[in-house]
């Protein structure tokens, strides 16, 4: 469901207004996660691709319902389970 | 611990803990560590690097013609080598004849540490499937219209090849220095959805 | 195989279950090549944990937006690994495909050969 280069549908580019002026992050735990993937992924436990491969594993229904960062959040929580440390 | 109720009581905020915790106590991850990371974002991830990329380019067409050639090696003259060193940047020239406009319709990637973090647009469905299908439609909502004999050329990056505008200078500008330069460009006409 | 600026080439209409670069709206299309870069693991291969992932040379290649989506006359340039791609047949494709641009090998595509 990742692959969307070309879909129809998904109607105006959102968050337009004031963007470059906002922060990165709408909400404490958006960083939160941005941070966990940042020191996760130079621990060595993940590579940029097995977190890609993670988020596109994703249910199609899941995928497009799911916030930018609640997908990563959920492609960490896979990854952690899958690599057995925590 | 604060009060915001738009925060802890949020479900997903509670799964981020709950995965912290873990993460933390199998020692994998410090809150320092954590902080570490987003202290470095905010204060090293900028726009005005990458419009520190164009500024020199406008004011020196040597360095223009090797920021052209291979933008990573170009970026390392100005200090940015670290930062652009786990991928090829590529820097895409605009012209009276040609705009050029950057998307990752895969998912996001983005030279975050020469344009600041991402804009949630550039991570949207709507950005990632419109953009290679209808450039002019797309720019035209962020005001931008580009007039039918400029040819338009859009880039999809990967996360090793990832992409930064050169917009076309202003006309007006000859008399101003680079710093004053570097104030002109946005993150905007960086990525391709603002004329500079 | 090397591919020089010019090649016209397809790409793999295969449809991996396994992660890849490949967008599917690029799929068996014809495009052009305008650069080829570096050398770069095959996120295919990395994605999975091979333990040697293959390094291929990750080529530029531009596509002709009337070709994609049968309207539009802008071009769509992307970075795609050599093994998603493959020489297309001069017959595969008629010269005047490309309005926008194909005539365009200068600078504002950025590294030329001649730089």
């Amino acid at each position: 469901m990742h692959d969307v280069g070309g879909q129809t549908g998904f109607g105006p580019v959102p968050e337009i207004a004031g963007s470059q002026d906002g922060p990165p992050f709408h909400a404490d735990w958006e960083a939160r996660v941005y941070a966990l993937a940042g020191v996760l992924g130079r621990r060595g436990l993940f590579n940029g691709d097995e977190l890609r491969d993670a988020i596109e594993s994703l249910p199609p229904e899941r995928y497009l319902s799911a916030s930018y960062y609640e997908r990563w959040l959920e492609a960490l929580e896979i990854l952690v389970a899958r690599k057995g440390v925590a | 611990m604060t009060a915001e109720p738009h925060h802890h009581d949020l479900p997903v905020a509670a799964r981020v803990r709950r995965l912290e915790e873990r993460v933390i106590a199998a020692g994998l991850a410090s809150d320092g560590e954590l902080d570490e990371t987003l202290a470095r974002f905010y204060a090293r991830a900028t726009p005005v690097n990458g419009a520190r990329l164009v500024a020199r380019a406008w004011m020196d067409p040597r360095f223009r013609e090797r920021l052209l050639a291979d933008g990573s090696a170009a970026a390392a003259e100005l200090g940015f080598g670290p930062q652009v060193s786990s991928y090829q940047l590529r820097v895409v020239a605009n012209s009276a004849q040609r705009h050029n406009v950057i998307v990752c319709t895969l998912c996001s990637c983005y030279p975050v540490a020469l344009l600041g973090p991402s804009p949630s647009w550039y991570k949207s469905l709507a950005y990632r499937s419109r953009t290679v299908r209808e450039p002019r439609a797309v720019l035209s909502e962020f005001g931008l219209v580009v007039p039918e004999e400029v040819d338009i050329a859009v880039w999809d990056s990967t996360a090793e090849t990832r992409y930064l505008v050169l917009p076309v200078r202003p006309d007006g500008t000859d008399g101003l220095a680079e710093d004053e330069l570097v104030t002109l460009i946005t993150r905007d006409g960086l990525i391709g959805t603002a004329r500079v | 195989m090397t591919l020089r600026p010019g090649t016209r080439v397809r790409a793999s209409s295969a449809d991996p279950d396994h992660h890849t670069r490949l967008p599917r709206y690029l799929r068996g299309q014809i495009g052009e090549i305008v650069y080829a870069g570096r050398e770069w693991p095959l996120p295919d291969d990395v994605a999975r944990g091979v333990a040697a992932p293959r390094a291929e040379t990750v080529y530029t290649v531009r596509f002709a937006a009337a070709r994609l989506w049968g309207t539009g006359r802008h071009t769509v340039l992307a970075d795609l690994w050599e093994s998603y791609l493959e020489r297309a047949d001069s017959e595969d494709g008629s010269e005047a495909d490309d309005e926008a641009g194909s005539e365009d090998h200068g600078e504002d595509d950025g590294p030329q050969e001649e730089r």
